[in-house]
């Protein structure tokens, strides 16, 4: 077997360069793509084609707030790096903390599991309900796109050959709602893939109406589920047990998991019945979860800005 | 001198070469310039192999199959039974039995060239299920209905009691497979000596058992084969016999190259093709008395046996043993079934089929009370065998039954009869409990009839003590437990006694490393041998005393009609298990698991805590999470990632409680209670999530979608069976 | 595509040339003979083979050789040599954490990764801390008891 060409560029200048000429494949953490290329004990990992090493380029692994006062996160930042910084918006750092194992999530990135274009992955969810968006840079300039709509479908990405992910820019965190909801059920209540995880937050008007509400799901069909024409079902109204229950069919509508699908459904029902419903309650505390006394009930650790 | 008691914990002879990483497993020697060897398997469940086509073989590189057997070496695996072929002629019985060794000195050629062989078949329809295995599915591959073993036990007059019963109930209760996940995968290395001699290296718990399996494929003596076992990371059963399949291939190898062959297996290949426990299915038939009294019982027990029976006839026989769990009947019938199907052969796990048959009957006894309305444990409780107490093979309880000591301990420490009666049922909270027992060591008079342990101390002129025997460490704390034995006797200090990993050239065959036999039997063999040195001790310079296993009289026991007396000593155990299930997403967490135990006097109280802990965990995992799914003859979770078994998150921490009950025949009164810490805490678990729903659930595993299942379809709890 | 790769492994400056795709773990096992660092699942799920990169835990055997340029790498056998390492090791084995042993290495680099960073864990914050390493013996609850003894006895050393 020939061995493919591997590059590792010190800069991120060096890199853009190299993806210019070169159609090769981006490495970092390594936690998706050193398994999905591994071979037997003690084997070098088969690519097709030649990869590049980014892990280490100082210029991906910054976390900001920017002019606009969004949060920017470089895509070379590690899943322990975003749980660990409060600049980063909550159901994001819930994600991240609950992403495989410790010691994968100190080399698991943003940026990677982006690009991982899993339903499972942990990242998308909040990225979705947070209108988060990802900067695509190459030696001829720079664009920015939804990660809802960068990641096409399963394993597929609007991404050009010559570009890399270099920042994920997040423009709404939980203090834009008054009420948020995260909820995985991994496969084991920790170093666990997702079996769904619900991402949720609703804001209310004065006048007690929903100013907004989002909900996004993971593990669901072929990409994370959100649907703004769902949550417009509730937004701009008071909630009610009818209107809860409307939402609830429509979202049904948007997911479509393929195993255990009545399990999936049921659980996204019940975590959506379960969040409008207190929240309608007006409850002292902001974080909401799936019933009182578990998990992460209660306020959010401060951001910090 | 008076010593202490031996149950004050010691350090682990072990623990720091383990943790400062200096102990050496198979895959870390260096055996220099060796060979590698991948193994080339069936990818379908059943059918004939028309064609092998290989890539052209650089030099150096070999293919090795059932041809490379020399003349009058036999195509088999000895694992009990001789069916279970070494390597695959013409037909092939399940997915990964092993067809050939691609063998060659280059890992990652070696992987290029593997990638690049190709078998043809002529496929069959293949059975996979117990269902599709008694019905034949395909065709009869073995005898004329796919039953590998059979055996029936009576007690008393079920018939009779059966006609006058009030009410006859029926239930099926089934459990799936489980795979072992010892954290070292299987690896061994075959070393050809002189003199047509080899060497085998293996992670295994019975290197005697290896020598044996495989000197047949050469036509040669077991004691031209030496087995060593090197350091080893885990085996629960699954390293008792499973090291044949991989020692065998390797011996043909090294013979047919003249080279050292080492062969791993990465994680992805030891959980796709390795053994697993037996998938079982018990179906109850239980005649009742017009105030619910259990007059009869018939039990119907299938196990999962694969493509071939190996070891599992004996693991039948124990799970018939043990349907009766830790009750007495007065009419009783179990029938086992051994059913062939295409899968990859199960074979021992820790409990050695004996928990597929408690956890049947544990949950039977819970349904039987919740229909009626009762208590479930005051309705087990009626049927406690005691001392005395007729057995399912028409036995004696030998010893005193300290159950409502233990259960006193458990009801307790988990304020179990408060909880019961708060949490009803159905309301999200639930509090289960389980009582099981394990027979120690081999059944009946197996110990001296098959094993004939024998064992040898030897004194040198250091004043050292060498322990020599057949024994392996696999992390169950042998290597103390050993050693602290023959210290305390000999009263000289631990560091006096040596115990290494065996060399079968070197040592006695003591018998395998299974069947929670290794304290209980092997451990009084080094008392009563350090007992014979002691008096010699100071008056020699050096000088060998061995014993030799002796069975009680006054026990029979009659292997050709399994009547008798099939275990002298029982470990007993008492499990309660606390849960809340999340009302959304059918989460359960479990807020608290207590245990007492029964192991007779307890060798070293911190070595027996954590088999306690380690066994009791793993029981929870196979209740919960632990799902291993068979489509169409592959197993479907194939890694850690997908295999889930628990972290340290999953579970709380342990209420560990003993009684104490010496054993008349065990070193310092020791019992067998490696696998019994297993047995029980499935059914508590259980007990607790069907409780907390408010639904009968009779099969496990149950992972979270299962439980949701059961919340929106499932049986009330209290519905007539 | 062999490259020259160099890094601080242990405390010492090595360097390699060797394909840079090659993961780290069998750099450290095959290469330099560090074979107390263990390969349990091949996917970064299991924690056998955890090693300090930057003083961070990662599991070596998702890490490219690549990736380790001029980095830093502590394997079980520096840890065990320093002095909070030898606490470790030593409440591991009084404190009965130790059964098969093969997630040991990695449990003890866990823990060192731990206490460094939180002198005084809780029960439920060294549940956390070891979550990455599966044990299959022991059901943890040693293994917690023994970092509990562990921070207390190194509780200087930790705090520095």
């Amino acid at each position: 077997m020939e061995e493919v060409k591997c590059y590792m560029p010190s800069t991120l200048i060096e890199a853009l360069e190299i993806k210019s000429k070169v159609d090769c494949i981006p490495l970092a953490g390594g936690s998706d793509l050193m398994v999905a290329h591994k071979r037997t004990l003690g084997l070098t990992p088969k690519f097709d084609k030649p990869v590049m090493i980014i892990r280490n380029l100082p210029e991906l692994r910054k976390i900001y707030i920017n002019e606009k006062g969004e949060c920017v996160i470089g895509s070379g930042c590690t899943s322990t790096e975003i749980a660990e910084n409060t600049l980063c918006p909550w159901h994001l750092r819930q994600a991240a903390s609950r992403m495989g194992a410790i010691g994968l999530r100190n080399s698991a990135t943003i940026g990677g599991n982006i690009a991982n274009a899993s339903p499972k992955g942990d990242t998308p969810g909040p990225l979705y309900l947070l209108d988060a968006r990802v900067k695509l840079s190459s030696v001829n300039g720079e664009r920015e796109e939804l990660v809802s709509d960068f990641i096409v479908k399963f394993r597929t990405l609007d991404l050009k050959s010559d570009e890399l992910i270099t920042e994920v820019i997040v423009p709404y965190s939980e203090d834009d709602f008054d009420y948020i909801f995260w909820h995985k059920v991994g496969t084991r209540k920790a170093n666990a893939i997702s079996k769904i995880t619900l991402s949720q937050a609703i804001k209310f008007a004065e006048d007690g109406t929903v100013a907004d509400y989002r909900v996004s799901a993971t593990a669901t069909g072929a990409k994370t589920n959100r649907s703004r024409d769902v949550e417009n079902i509730i937004i701009g109204k008071k909630i009610s047990a009818e209107l809860i229950e409307d939402v609830i069919k429509a979202f049904d509508g948007v997911i479509s998991p393929r195993a255990m699908p009545e399990f999936r459904r049921e659980a996204t029902r019940r975590m959506i019945r379960r969040f409008l419903s207190v929240a309608a309650t007006h409850p002292e505390n902001k974080v909401i979860d799936t019933y009182d006394d578990y998990h992460v009930t209660g306020q959010p650790e401060p951001r910090r800005k | 001198m008076v010593a202490e008691d031996i149950s004050k914990a010691v350090r682990r002879v072990d623990a720091v070469a383990k943790s400062n990483g200096t102990a050496k497993y198979v895959p870390d020697y260096d055996f220099g310039d060796c060979l590698w060897a991948r193994m080339i398997r069936s990818s379908i469940p059943r059918g004939k192999i028309l064609n092998i086509n290989l890539p052209e073989l650089p030099e150096g590189y070999t293919f090795v199959s059932y041809k490379d057997i020399p003349e009058g070496g036999k195509n088999y695996l000895h694992m009990i039974a001789t069916d279970w072929k070494c390597f695959a002629e013409d037909e092939v019985r399940y997915v990964g039995e092993t067809i050939g060794l691609l063998v060659g000195p280059d890992k990652t050629k070696l992987e290029d060239l593997l990638e690049q062989v190709k078998v043809d078949y002529e496929e069959m329809e293949a059975a996979t299920t117990i269902d599709e295995g008694v019905a034949c599915k395909g065709g009869a591959f073995v005898n004329d209905n796919n039953i590998h073993c059979h055996l029936k036990l009576e007690v008393g007059k079920p018939d009779e009691a059966f006609a006058k019963a009030a009410k006859i109930v029926e239930e099926t209760i089934e459990t799936g497979f489980q795979e072992h996940i010892y954290l070292e995968t299987n690896g061994a290395c075959c070393v050809p000596e002189k003199n047509g001699e080899y060497t085998v290296y293996a992670s295994a718990q019975c290197p005697f058992y290896i020598r044996k399996s495989i000197a047949p494929l050469l036509n040669i003596s077991p004691e031209k084969i030496t087995v060593k076992q090197t350091t080893t990371g885990g085996a629960f059963g699954g390293k008792e016999h499973f090291p044949d399949v991989l020692c065998g291939p390797l011996l043909v190898a090294a013979h047919k190259t003249g080279k050292t062959v080492k062969m791993i297996f990465d994680r992805e290949e030891d959980v796709e093709f390795s053994v697993k426990r037996h998938p079982s299915k018990v179906v109850f038939k239980t005649g009742l008395d017009e105030n619910g009294n259990i007059v009869a019982m018939d039990s119907k027990v299938y196990y999962n046996v694969g493509g071939y029976l190996a070891s599992s006839f004996v693991v039948l026989q124990r799970g018939c043993f043990h349907v009766t769990g830790c009750y007495e009947f007065p009419n009783f019938r179990t029938e086992g079934f051994g059913v062939a199907t295409n899968t990859f052969p199960s074979c021992a796990f820790r409990g050695f089929g004996a928990p597929q048959t408690l956890f049947a009957i544990e949950t039977h006894m819970c349904h039987l009370a919740e229909m009626q309305g009762l208590d479930p444990l005051e309705y087990k409780r009626r049927y406690f065998i005691k001392q005395g107490g007729i057995t399912s093979t028409n036995g004696k309880i030998v010893e005193r039954v300290m159950i409502p000591e233990m259960l006193d301990q458990v009801l307790k420490a988990s304020d179990y009869e408060r909880k019961i009666k708060e949490y009803g049922t159905g309301k999200g909270k639930g509090i289960g409990i389980s009582f099981y027992n394990h027979g120690g060591a081999f059944t009946g008079n197996g110990e001296q009839a098959i094993i004939k342990g024998k064992c040898k101390l030897r004194k040198y002129k250091d004043g050292t003590v060498e322990i020599l025997c057949g024994q392996t460490e696999m992390g169950q704390g042998f290597h103390t437990i050993l050693p602290k034995i023959a210290a305390h006797v000999l009263e000289i200090p631990i560091e006096k006694v040596i115990f290494d990993d065996p060399n079968t050239s070197r040592v006695p065959d003591s018998g395998p490393t299974a069947a929670s036999r290794s304290t209980m039997i092997v451990g009084e063999l080094v008392e009563r041998a350090a007992t014979l040195m002691k008096p010699r001790y100071d008056k020699e310079e050096e000088f060998e005393v061995m014993t030799e296993y002796e069975h009680p009289e006054g026990y029979p026991w009659d292997q050709s009609t399994f009547q008798g007396y099939a275990y002298l000593g029982y470990g007993w155990g008492v499990c309660a298990v606390e849960v809340e299930v999340d009302p959304c997403t059918a989460e359960i967490t479990t807020k608290g698991v207590w245990s007492s135990h029964d192991c007779g006097h307890l060798i070293d109280e911190k070595i027996v805590h954590g088999q306690v802990n380690g066994g009791i965990l793993q029981g929870l995992g196979w209740g919960s999470t632990e799902v291993l799914e068979n489509v169409k003859g592959h197993f479907k979770q194939t890694s850690i990632s997908s295999y889930i078994v628990p972290t340290s998150m999953d579970f709380p921490k342990q209420g560990v409680y003993f009684v104490e009950n010496p054993y008349e025949w065990g070193p310092f009164g020791a019992k067998g209670m490696g696998e019994l810490v297993f047995n029980g805490s499935a059914a508590a678990y259980i007990d607790a999530v069907s409780r907390a729903i408010g639904k009968r659930i009779c099969s496990i595993p149950c992972p979270t979608e299962t439980v949701m299942n059961y919340m929106l379809n499932g049986k009330d709890i209290k519905e007539a069976l | 595509m062999d490259a020259k790769i160099s890094f601080k492994l242990n405390g010492k400056n090595v360097s390699i040339t060797t394909d840079p795709l090659r993961r780290l773990l069998d750099i450290l096992r095959d290469d330099f003979k560090l074979t107390g660092v263990k390969e349990g699942c091949s996917e970064g799920e299991c924690g056998a083979c955890s090693v300090l990169l930057n003083g961070k835990i990662v599991t070596s055997c998702i890490i490219p050789i690549g990736a380790v340029d001029g980095q830093e790498v502590m394997t079980i056998e520096g840890v065990s040599a320093t002095e909070g390492g030898k606490i470790i090791v030593e409440a591991f084995a009084d404190g009965g954490a130790v059964q098969c042993g093969f997630c040991i290495p990695g449990m003890v680099i866990a823990a060192y990764y731990l206490l460094s960073n939180n002198p005084n864990p809780t029960d439920d914050e060294i549940r956390l801390g070891i979550s990455g390493n599966i044990c299959r013996c022991t059901g943890y609850d040693l293994i917690v008891e023994s970092i509990k003894l562990a921070a207390e006895r190194g509780e200087k050393i930790w705090k520095k």
